[in-house]
């Protein structure tokens, strides 16, 4: 089992965008669904 | 000559205080009692065959799996849960989260005892256990060895916990120039602590690089040392959310009113943090799951195996803490700290032993003795938490913020 596999960096780059990509839109709509909602502001 | 007649009669005083408390307090006759006694007399004797004829006597390693259920399941997966410790004085020390503060100290216990126990756990698995003395006193340093930055940096950890809890003792004590002084220096010890956590639990992970062609590419990364440190973070705050739930219905009674209202808060704050630090680890091991090309490893039973982990463990408890957090659900909080926790301590003994050799005949698995010795320090550390909680100021606030 000492054998090393050579792995092209570029071949998976495609994926890994559009994995960071989803990452980015997910995580912000994770923050403000974990964010308390806003209190209706005064109108007085 | 009078100055040596205080010091002389102050110690005669807290001698005989102490004496006083280490009577036992309460009924004898409880569950834990009944189950914890026989299983630490039991580790005790499996402990003396152990040092008496060695490693093999009680053990199932071999040359071939050298690291087993103590080294996997106490130093690495309990070094892991104990990350409550630097979160926590991380959150209320520096972010000024003002929040948590109630928290701390039995925190901070927990960490200490943790790193005590699991770290010194470490020397039944040592074949030479007096060697351990090596990377301190300087025979043979080894600076280059991840195992000596662990070894001091669980030193170093050790002592700025106990600095950090120490001004809960002199309050105990009744020594308050003493504890005015360690309160001061308490910040400081916070920063070092943090910067000694963020490193040694990396240093865990670290430990396991060199192994790459024994531990399944599943598990394997040269990012190992990053997962660790990450979900140490959600290891803690689920360790927090766990005990704190435990020690609020069992220690009930010495929690201040002002502890049991801000209890609800508290536990949906870490919650939240846990839900955040657990969604970034999910797609980081999805990250280096896309790059390095593994979709094939997932066509047989070890492929299963980690999906298990990674989605039944980590996703699904994510979820389950935002989800919980949104709807104010103190039991499904609840439950996604236990699965978040048995996701640590599955991916730990993962990458310890379970997938270590994975493509040999014959698998490692613990003798019963190793599972016995494990609960004898799971028990000793419980006992020894509950000494300090009935006696010192550990879950309510005391009269000053330390």
């Amino acid at each position: 089992m000492d054998s090393f596999t050579y792995v092209n960096i570029f071949e998976t780059k495609g994926l890994e965008y559009l994995l960071l990509l989803s990452f980015w839109v997910l995580f912000v709509y994770l923050v403000r669904y974990l964010s308390p909602p806003k209190k209706p502001k005064n109108t007085h | 000559m009078n100055q040596t007649a205080t010091v002389t009669g102050e110690f005669s005083r807290f001698m005989h205080f102490l004496f006083q408390e280490m009577k036992p307090r309460g009924p004898w006759l409880t569950p834990f009692n009944i189950i914890s006694i026989p299983v630490i007399l039991t580790g005790v004797v499996v402990l003396y065959f152990r040092f008496r004829y060695g490693l093999g006597a009680v053990t199932n390693l071999s040359q071939e799996t050298a690291w087993g259920f103590w080294l996997g399941f106490d130093v690495v997966t309990g070094i892991a849960l104990a990350g409550g410790a630097y979160v926590i004085t991380f959150v209320v020390y520096v972010m000024k989260a003002d929040k948590y503060h109630a928290i701390v100290r039995v925190t901070v216990l927990n960490g200490l005892l943790a790193y005590i126990f699991y770290g010194s756990a470490l020397l039944f698995d040592l074949g030479r256990p007096w060697h351990a003395m090596n990377p301190y006193i300087g025979n043979s340093f080894g600076f280059s060895s991840v195992m000596f930055l662990i070894c001091w940096h669980f030193m170093l950890y050790m002592v700025a916990e106990f600095i950090e809890f120490s001004p809960v003792i002199m309050e105990w004590a009744g020594w308050e120039k003493a504890r005015k002084i360690l309160k001061g220096i308490t910040l400081g010890t916070v920063i070092l602590g943090i910067t000694l956590s963020m490193l040694h639990q990396s240093g865990l992970g670290a430990l396991f690089l060199m192994a790459k062609p024994k531990i399944h590419p599943l598990w394997w990364s040269e990012f190992i040392p990053v997962l660790f440190f990450v979900s140490s973070i959600y290891a803690g705050l689920a360790m927090i959310i766990f005990e704190g739930t435990i020690s609020h219905r069992v220690f009930k009674d010495l929690i201040d009113p002002e502890g049991h209202r801000s209890f609800d808060e508290i536990i949906f704050g870490l919650a939240k943090g846990a839900a955040i630090t657990m969604f970034v680890y999910y797609f980081f091991k999805a990250l280096l799951f896309i790059h390095d090309q593994q979709w094939e490893l997932l066509n047989d039973g070890w492929g299963a195996w980690y999906l298990v982990e990674v989605l039944g463990f980590v996703l699904v408890p994510a979820l389950m803490f935002a989800f919980g957090f949104r709807h104010r659900s103190l039991n499904i909080v609840k439950i996604a700290a236990v699965l978040a926790l048995l996701g640590i301590v599955l991916n730990r003994l993962n990458i310890s032993f379970i997938t270590f050799n994975w493509y040999a005949d014959v698998h490692y698995y613990p003798s019963w003795q190793e599972i016995v010795v494990t609960l004898m320090i799971i028990f000793t550390e419980i006992w020894i938490f509950r000494w300090f909680v009935t006696r010192m100021p550990v879950l309510s606030s005391g009269h000053q913020k330390s």
